[in-house]
């Protein structure tokens, strides 16, 4: 090692001319269509997941206004179940996830030294199909055709005979399209993890961000398969007349309940994992310190996805099933709160040991602390069955799961959104912007969701488009409602913000907060290709440590400068050894193509048109073929024995 | 200096080392795979006995067997945790040490963690009989 | 370190102990494993509802007069479909070694066994429709489910094995240094054998047990 032969400066500039030229992103129409840059894909991720949560957003805006006062009718109560139901789904599958794959589509590649993705096609087209699935089910919505069974869809009221119209086809269509998108999205994420980190980055350095990611990643290739097939069952059930959920032909609506949380505990995490691994990202910068007990954390990662998918019965405990097969996940559901526990401890050490920089991503930090651990403290009243069944399906329940995504889920993205944002679009947000919106934020959330507690134990159930005059439901109902359209303010504060930042931000310099992962030693926004040089890591704190960023000066060597071509470099799995460089694919269509032929699929069956649906099956068939036809070779380079 | 183990000795030590980190969390797995179903399935058709034997220690059969793995588990990752703290103390900076070391530690404390799960679904299974609704 | 009084002894070395494993993949084996993986769960769960169904139905299954299912027509789908797997490991094998014959007398091979599983398919279904149909009851929506979308992993297997075929006919596709296409539709292959042994034993043999 020590022989290196090249100890030139950085890198020359034809080297950088000829990285350009490989790796340009043209601003036309066509490149538009056909990028396989995961930036823009993660950048797309991002803006359409915030569209969908603006949808779903205004939804609830309307079912807060007809709540706030009993017995109003500004909306129906067909109006409301929809509303209602396309609020949590939309929320849940079209928002928090996919939120969470723009950051990571966005991230993963620059924290772990790469120039792309693993498989950079296969992530547009995840992007496709996600942005197809999502306006697939809102289309419903203005049709009065949108799902209205509640978000989990609970069986019997999901068959037909119970739920006539198209309601519930579009959501077991939907999200079996946009299962498509995680599924791909899921595997890309572990595969690029695994090959595609910097020389040098054994598992013990990869950042925390990272390790959350892939741990999501796995969750949804074992979790997603669950609602798959029970959605698969639930349109068979409705379209072809077979029994799985119906008692009459012998099935049984408990199975739709069980592989429904099967998959559903686990999603909770899949979406509160990456957050997490946000807010894991976020600290070091405004600490002045890496988060304390490494180790622990990623344990508490690994722990975490996999315990989730050992307590689903606990949302079922109200069904009535033999006690000891209850324990069995007790003793799960309550364990699990040690490595949750282990994260939010570490990183208030964190805090407590580091220098602390107010600024508006740390402001949403503490934020998302406050909030999560008291969603945690209801969450584990829940684990004592008395009070479980106590509440269940009260207003209580809809207080807790708020406290928990938003608090555990939204807050750390939008401290995500301030922290990258000079990263992504180069630009330096408004410090005093963000500080009003945190805090109309904060306390709109807590205006709106902490009166629902109180409205919960007076006995209010929840899905109910309206209620009586009670004593105690009015005043809490009207406070909740002005509670949320404070917090509708604080978000449109953010996006203002941002809107702002990308007009007039100042520009923003590579490195504005001293961060410690590899993004920041990119150009902000990076360059097509990322890294002029792949770096060599000689730590955890890549950013922070002298060495590693010597690798990519004047310790710069051919085999990670690689200019010549559209190439990036194959490392080992668990140690990050060399291993080849390789190139990467040219920008194409047929993403675009596929993901289009699909969303024909999947409205053809809705409509019934089942020819055409044919004919879309064929239409996938040939663009995958011809996606992966192997390009022709001389014999030598493939080595043919005669 | 040395020419160090063979391939074989190799494998089996990358081996051994992911049952020390997965050992648990699949035994875990296992059990509850096994023990629920047992339970509920056998409760569902009026029955206290799969084949000969009684339910109840059907169940705690899979509540032991993958007890002693996620033991057994625990120890590995104990044991690897040690010697490549010796390796480490001993001052080559190899990241292929660092890194066994850092899943070590995480096995060590998932194996607990799997542990404790699966002993306290044993001390139900001493509570409860086994179709109690 | 080479401790020789125990294999034990090595194996717990810390040259052992950190060795890399697994290590050297490329890409698309790890995707291919990956999505396996997430298949094999759907159909775990496919399975796993049809043994909850049939418990939580009650003692009589299959329920309504239908009789338990004949196992000669299954028996020989097996003997077609499991040994399909070797044409496919021998041509692969080939490949590596730059042989061309043997990758495409081993994928025609596999080709016309998957399609012979599915005219055996096609019997199957001919016969028991006189029977029960999708509509029947629970029992018949379990059965055509899980036989018709393993029949379809079945097909998309065949698709990807005559997609390769006709790439190694055109020639200039394959060799001893870019076979992972092979290889990969190989590992897809032998998961769509797996879980029909998976299914033989759920749909047909477990109903006498
Ligand atoms: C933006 C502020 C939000 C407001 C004002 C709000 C308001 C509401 C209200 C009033 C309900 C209850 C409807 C009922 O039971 O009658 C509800 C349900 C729900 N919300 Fe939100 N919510 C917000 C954000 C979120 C977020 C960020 C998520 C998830 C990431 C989320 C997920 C859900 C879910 C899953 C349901 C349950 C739907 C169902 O009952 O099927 N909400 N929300
Ligand atoms: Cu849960």
């Amino acid at each position: 090692m020590s022989t290196t032969t090249s100890t030139a400066p950085a890198v020359g500039r034809d080297d950088l001319a000829r990285l350009a030229e490989h790796w340009a992103e043209p601003r036309s129409l066509r490149s538009w269509f056909t990028t396989v840059d995961h930036k823009r894909i993660g950048r797309r991720y991002l803006v359409t997941a915030a569209f969908f949560f603006v949808l779903a957003g205004l939804s609830a805006l309307v079912m807060r206004t007809q709540l706030a006062r009993p017995e109003s009718g500004v909306v129906s109560p067909q109006e409301y179940n929809q509303l209602f139901t396309m609020h949590g789904t939309a929320m849940i599958f079209l928002f928090a996830t996919p939120m969470l794959f723009g950051f990571g589509n966005f991230l993963v590649p620059l924290m772990i030294g790469s120039r792309d993705m693993a498989f950079p096609r296969l992530n547009a087209f995840g992007y496709w199909v996600f942005l197809f699935a999502g306006l697939f089910m809102w289309a419903s919505l203005p049709f009065g055709a949108a799902p209205n069974n509640g978000w989990f869809a609970y069986a019997p009221l999901n068959q037909v005979q119970h739920n006539p119209g198209l309601h519930m086809d579009v959501y077991a269509l939907g999200l079996l399209f946009l299962g498509i998108s995680t599924t791909s999205g899921a595997i890309n994420f572990i595969v690029t993890a695994l090959k595609l980190r910097a020389p040098g980055m054994s598992l013990n350095r990869v950042p925390l961000f990272v390790w959350a990611i892939v741990a999501t990643a796995f969750m949804v290739i074992f979790a997603l398969p669950a609602l798959n097939a029970d959605n698969a069952m639930l349109f068979f059930d409705r379209r072809f007349g077979t029994h799985f959920f119906d008692p009459s032909g012998g099935g049984n609506v408990l199975l739709w309940q069980h592989l429904f949380w099967i998959f559903g505990h686990p999603d909770v995490y899949i979406i509160v994992l990456p957050a997490l691994g946000i807010v894991s990202a976020v600290l070091p910068a405004f600490t002045r310190r890496g988060v304390v007990a490494y180790s622990l954390i990623v344990l508490s990662i690994v722990a975490i996805a996999i315990i989730s998918f050992g307590v689903w019965v606990h949302h079922m405990f109200a069904t009535g099933l033999p006690q000891l097969s209850y324990s069995f996940f007790s003793a799960a559901s309550t364990v699990i709160t040690i490595p949750s526990g282990i994260q939010i401890f570490a990183w208030l050490a964190t805090m407590l040991l580091g220098r602390l920089v107010s600024r508006v991503p740390l402001l949403f930090v503490i934020g998302f602390i406050v909030t999560f651990v008291l969603g945690g403290f209801t969450g584990a009243m829940f684990a004592l069955t008395a009070f479980d069944q106590q509440v269940t399906d009260s207003y209580f329940v809809v207080a807790h799961f708020h406290y928990v995504l938003i608090g555990g889920a939204v807050f750390p993205m939008l401290a995500g959104i301030y922290y990258w944002l000079p990263k992504i679009t180069g630009r330096m947000y408004h410090e005093g912007l963000g500080r009003w919106a945190f805090w109309l934020a904060f306390t709109g959330m807590h205006v709106t969701f902490f009166p629902m507690h109180l409205t919960g134990l007076f006995g209010m159930p929840r899905r109910v488009y309206t209620y009586r005059s009670e004593p105690g439901w009015d005043g809490w109902n009207l406070v909740s409602t002005v509670g949320s359209y404070l917090l509708a303010l604080g978000l449109l504060l953010v996006l203002v913000g941002v809107v702002h930042a990308v007009r007039r931000g100042r520009p923003a310099p590579a490195d504005p907060w001293e961060g410690d992962s590899l993004e920041w030693s990119t150009a902000s926004p990076p360059e097509p290709y990322n890294f002029p040089v792949i770096p060599r890591v000689r730590s955890l704190h890549p950013t922070w440590d002298a060495r590693t960023a010597e690798s990519t000066t004047t310790g710069a060597t051919a085999d990670r400068v690689l200019s010549d071509g559209r190439r990036t470099l194959f490392t080992s799995e668990l140690d990050a050894r060399t291993e080849r460089a390789v190139a990467m694919p040219e920008p194409s269509y047929k993403p675009l193509v596929l993901a289009g032929a699909l969303l024909v699929f999947f409205t053809a069956m809705l409509l019934a048109a089942y020819p055409i649906a044919v004919v879309a099956v064929l239409v996938v068939a040939a663009t995958i073929a011809a996606w992966l036809w192997p390009p022709r070779r001389p014999d030598e380079e493939l080595g043919v024995a005669s | 200096m040395t020419t160090g183990p063979g391939p074989h000795t190799r494998l089996a030590g990358g081996l051994l080392l992911w049952y020390g980190v997965l050992g648990g969390a699949v035994a875990w797995a296992a059990h509850l795979l096994v023990a629920w179903p047992l339970d509920e399935l056998t409760c569902a058709a009026g029955r206290e006995r799969v084949a000969a034997v009684p339910l109840w220690l059907a169940v705690w059969l899979a509540v032991v067997i993958p007890g002693l793995v996620t033991v057994g588990s625990l120890l590995v990752a104990t044991l690897v945790w040690r010697r490549t703290a010796r390796a480490s103390s001993a001052g080559a900076e190899d990241r292929a040490v660092d890194r066994s070391r850092m899943l070590a530690v995480v096995g060590v404390w998932a194996n607990l963690l799997f542990l404790t799960i699966i002993v306290l679904g044993g001390v139900a299974v001493l509570v409860f009989p086994p179709c109690q609704g | 370190m080479t401790d020789r009084g125990g294999v034990v002894a090595a194996a717990t070395g810390v040259a052992a102990l950190t060795t890399e494993e697994p290590v050297g993949r490329p890409t698309g084996w790890w995707g291919m494993v990956l999505f396996v993986a997430t298949e094999a769960t759907l159909f775990a769960c496919l399975l796993g509802s049809y043994f909850y169904l049939r418990f939580q139905f009650g003692p009589q299954w299959p329920p309504g007069g239908v009789d338990k299912p004949k196992l000669l027509i299954p028996l020989l789908m097996t003997a077609v479909l499991v040994p399909s797997s070797l044409p496919v490991i021998w041509a692969e094998h080939g490949i590596r070694r730059g042989r061309r014959g043997r990758l495409r007398a081993g994928l025609a091979a596999t080709l016309v066994l998957g399609l012979g599983f599915l005219a055996l398919l096609a019997v199957e279904y001919a016969e028991n429709l006189k029977h029960f149909t999708m509509t029947t009851d629970v029992y018949g929506s379990l059965f055509y489910l899980i036989t018709g979308f393993h029949g379809l992993h079945v097909l998309v297997g065949l698709t990807m094995i005559g997609w390769l075929l006709a790439a190694s006919l055109r020639g200039g596709s394959f060799g001893s240094h870019r076979h992972e296409r092979v290889r990969n539709a190989a590992i897809y292959w032998h998961f769509v054998d797996t879980v029909w042994v998976a299914i033989l034993f759920t749909i047909y043999l477990s109903p006498r047990l």
